[in-house]
């Protein structure tokens, strides 16, 4: 359980004071501790691939909004009050894309599980914002509600829960936050047929149950299907590369695209440079022993392909 | 492929009765006169008067016998004469409580149902397919419809099966000593036998569905307990296939009653057949049901079972295999939403090479009172080669004190099988309910979703939509008020 209860989280004013006045294009590195100013270093155009963020300054020269503001979370598991989380600080603009990697067990999945409310885990310092709220006091299906989405490394099996049943549930959960009448199955239909084209699912899919016997691929379209489904402001697609052959990937990666707009981010976990190259980050992280350690651009991603870890790394 | 052992393996210690003293002395010719029930009391100290109370108002009960049945009910009886009602001491009643059958007066139903009360079937939910509507164990001939059968196939009263011969061949496999004490009632107690006959090759597209209803039912208060016992056979010959669908449900308000069904099958070579099985009885019933299926080679029998209803639900299901090459699926599905008892007892007994067996059987108990047992006793026996069985039970006890007795069972003699079994108890599992969270959804509708989905992996084994989507709304609903209280 949260302990820290935030009521109301001020605004960093510092942040949006220097917002969009600095660019920068080479690998830099901020030390954990004065993670605090990072977010004030905005990327805009200035890396080699085009990039949602690009397109921030269109929006009637309106300027990007912060998303989510992570700062000094530290985390449990909470079973055994093993530490994994050790001081995370992280801000992401609306329209950003972000990229976490770091080797096996460095905590990148516990993060993003973390953010969504797992319960497997004790959040135990530090604060996360999203959209001004503070989301440790949120429920999971409220901050799912609230435009946080994740797609698990590795989706639970459903057996006796339709696709199609799940999605519906899920769809109409929403419109009634919203205040919106639910959809029928049949309405629910005519909306989510082209959903499958950008994904590239047959319709015969929605009558399996969620998850039950899917292949790797399939588990992984499907978690993209859901974010198709649903919408989200922040997507955080944890390993979503893994196990995907390259059309597989190709269909994935353009369908995350496809659901960019200037002011929706992701967050992605990956260990591969290939993912990076279809749908490409403003800044990638590394994370290491429950930290974010390095902060840069695609080059860090490219130097890690080259050299492993080490290369990287803190010790 | 592997020699394997299974644990647990239990071995069913013979029961108390004392039918070994009485094996010598009522070993009677066939076709000797029927027992006497008045006399037998001379040996009260090795019968159960109890028993023989019942055993006689059944045979009172009868004003007229059709002759066919007289073999079956002399047999019974005599069977009677040395049984005794089951107590907690005898294995197979270890956890299930009969005394609410034996506190009650018992009293035969011995009339079929008045033309009055057949208004109630008329406007009951119709069927779409061809079907037989069973009251109280009669057949209801004006209100049944199996016109849709195509020729040859027969269903309904043995007394109007037409050809001696197919009526001689179903009378050899009625049997007076497949089962229990139940099984010796039903033979005293059934006052006609159902009869369903695929003949050879014939396949029959549209399911036959067997509507019991229980009309003649009691207050609780009154302490009169009326008892019917339905009787069905069905053969399917050689090549033939049919899907059943028994349906037993109650009459108007929970009434008490005591159904005493048996059901004997035997699926010839080759031949198919779907049995599906729906028991929702009132929640203040009694429901015994025996089923006894004898598969040739190649054949295929699958069971699709949802118990809802009764306040002591006890399924004893028999698989004999004749012959090689069987396919046998069990996939049964309980639930207990009040202080109800739900028992399935299984016997897969296998003596010939290459049978597949598979049984899934999943319970919820969503009463702290409520109970399931499930004894699932699989023999493999020497000759059983190749067999593969697989057994895996799972239970989901919603309520602190509600229990449930799971005795896997497997014997296995033949070395080269493959057999598998796993039985688990749990609670909802955390990453799925979180899964639902994750997208949006509360943790009540995901809990609901979930709760329900757990029998929805045995109701999606229903061979027809129709009737998986009925059972299905059927089971939400009864869900409804467990779930709302959490
Ligand atoms: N629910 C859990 N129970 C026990 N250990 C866990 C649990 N979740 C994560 N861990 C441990 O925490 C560490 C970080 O795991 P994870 O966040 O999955 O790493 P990554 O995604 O970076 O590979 C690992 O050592 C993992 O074994
Ligand atoms: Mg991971």
């Amino acid at each position: 359980m949260a302990v820290l209860n935030y009521s109301s989280p001020s605004p960093p004013s510092l942040i949006s004071s220097f917002k969009n006045s600095t660019s920068i294009s080479h690998l830099f590195t901020v030390p954990a501790t004065r993670r605090r100013s990072f977010p004030s270093f905005r990327i805009k155009s200035s890396l080699a691939v085009e990039s949602p963020a690009a397109s921030g300054t269109s929006n009637g020269g309106e300027s990007p909004k912060i998303l989510l503001q992570v700062k000094d979370l530290t985390a449990v598991i909470a079973q055994t009050e093993q530490p994994i989380l050790k001081g995370v600080n992280l801000c992401i603009y609306e329209g950003e894309v972000h990229a976490v990697m770091g080797k096996n067990g460095s905590g990148k999945s516990t993060f993003a599980k973390v953010l969504v409310g797992h319960k497997d885990y004790e959040v135990t310092g530090g604060s996360i914002v999203f959209k001004g709220e503070n989301l440790l006091d949120m429920e999971p299906e409220d901050r799912s509600i609230a435009g946080l989405f994740m797609s698990f490394q590795s989706p639970v099996e459903i057996p006796g829960v339709s696709n199609i049943d799940f999605l519906l549930m899920a769809y109409n959960a929403r419109r009634r936050k919203l205040g919106l009448p639910e959809y029928s199955p049949i309405e629910f239909y005519a909306y989510i047929m082209p959903k499958l084209e950008v994904v590239n699912i047959k319709p015969d899919f929605l009558n399996r149950n969620v998850n039950e016997g899917f292949s790797g691929g399939e588990k992984k379209r499907n978690e993209i299907l859901q974010l198709a489904v649903l919408g989200a402001e922040l997507s955080i697609l944890d390993e979503i590369d893994s196990g995907l052959d390259v059309d597989a990937l190709r269909d994935v990666s353009k369908a995350v695209n496809g659901l960019l707009t200037p002011r929706k981010s992701v967050l992605m976990i990956t260990h591969y440079l290939r993912l990076l190259e279809y749908i490409q980050p403003n800044y990638i992280h590394i994370m290491e022993d429950g930290k974010i350690i390095k902060t840069g651009d695609i080059s860090i991603a490219k130097l890690l392909e080259k050299e492993g870890y080490k290369a990287v790394s803190a010790t | 492929m592997a020699v394997s052992t299974f644990t647990p393996i239990f071995h069913i210690t013979p029961n108390q009765s004392n039918s070994l003293l009485f094996s010598s002395k009522f070993k009677l010719p066939r076709n000797k006169i029927k027992p006497n029930f008045t006399k037998a009391r001379v040996f009260a100290a090795l019968s159960d008067p109890f028993v023989l109370q019942i055993a006689e108002t059944l045979e009172d009960s009868h004003s007229s016998s059709p002759p066919h049945l007289q073999k079956l009910r002399d047999f019974s009886s005599e069977s009677l004469l040395s049984a005794h009602w089951p107590s907690r001491k005898d294995e197979p009643f270890r956890f299930t409580d009969t005394s609410f059958i034996k506190k009650s007066q018992i009293v035969p139903i011995s009339t079929p149902p008045l033309p009055q009360s057949l208004n109630l079937f008329d406007d009951s939910e119709e069927t779409q397919f061809p079907n037989l509507v069973i009251v109280d164990g009669y057949i209801v001939d004006s209100v049944s419809n199996v016109s849709g059968l195509p020729d040859g196939v027969f269903a309904g009263s043995l007394s109007n099966l037409d050809s001696e011969v197919i009526k001689k061949r179903v009378l050899d496999f009625v049997s007076s000593s497949d089962g229990d004490l139940f099984w010796s009632l039903n033979g005293v107690g059934a006052p006609d036998l159902v009869v369903v006959y695929v003949p050879e090759g014939c396949v029959v597209e549209t399911p036959l569905h067997l509507r019991y209803f229980s009309d003649k039912g009691e207050e609780k208060e009154s302490n009169k307990l009326p008892v019917s016992n339905p009787r069905l056979l069905v053969l399917v010959e050689k090549g033939g296939e049919i899907g059943i669908i028994e349906e037993y449900v109650g009459g108007e308000g929970e009434k008490c009653y005591w159904t005493n069904s048996v059901m004997e099958v035997v699926v010839g070579d080759g031949a198919k057949l779907t049995h599906s099985y729906i028991q929702n009885q009132s929640l203040q019933a009694a429901h015994i049901k025996w089923t006894s299926v004898r598969q040739e080679s190649t054949s295929t029998y699958k069971l699709i079972e949802v118990s809802t209803g009764g306040k002591l639900s006890r399924h004893n299901f028999h698989m004999q295999q004749v012959g090689p090459d069987t396919v046998t699926e069990l996939s049964t599905f309980h639930l207990s939403i009040t202080d109800q008892t739900q028992d399935l007892h299984s016997k897969l007994i296998l003596d010939h090479p290459r049978g597949i067996t598979r049984q899934l059987h999943k319970c919820i108990i969503a009463h702290s009172s409520g109970q399931a047992v499930f004894d699932g006793n699989v023999q493999v026996n020497r000759e059983a080669q190749q067999t593969d069985a697989g057994q895996l039970t799972r239970t989901l006890l919603l309520e602190p004190r509600a229990t449930v007795n799971l005795k896997p069972n497997l014997q296995i003699i033949a070395d080269d099988v493959k057999c598998s079994h796993g039985a688990a108890i749990c609670d909802l599992e955390e990453n799925q309910l979180f899964y639902f969270q994750a997208r949006g959804i509360d943790l009540q509708t995901a809990r609901k979703a979930l709760i329900f989905s757990f029998g929805a992996e045995v109701l999606d084994h229903f061979p027809n939509k129709s009737i998986q989507k009925k059972v299905e709304s059927h089971v939400k609903q009864l869900l409804v008020p467990s779930l709302s209280s959490q």
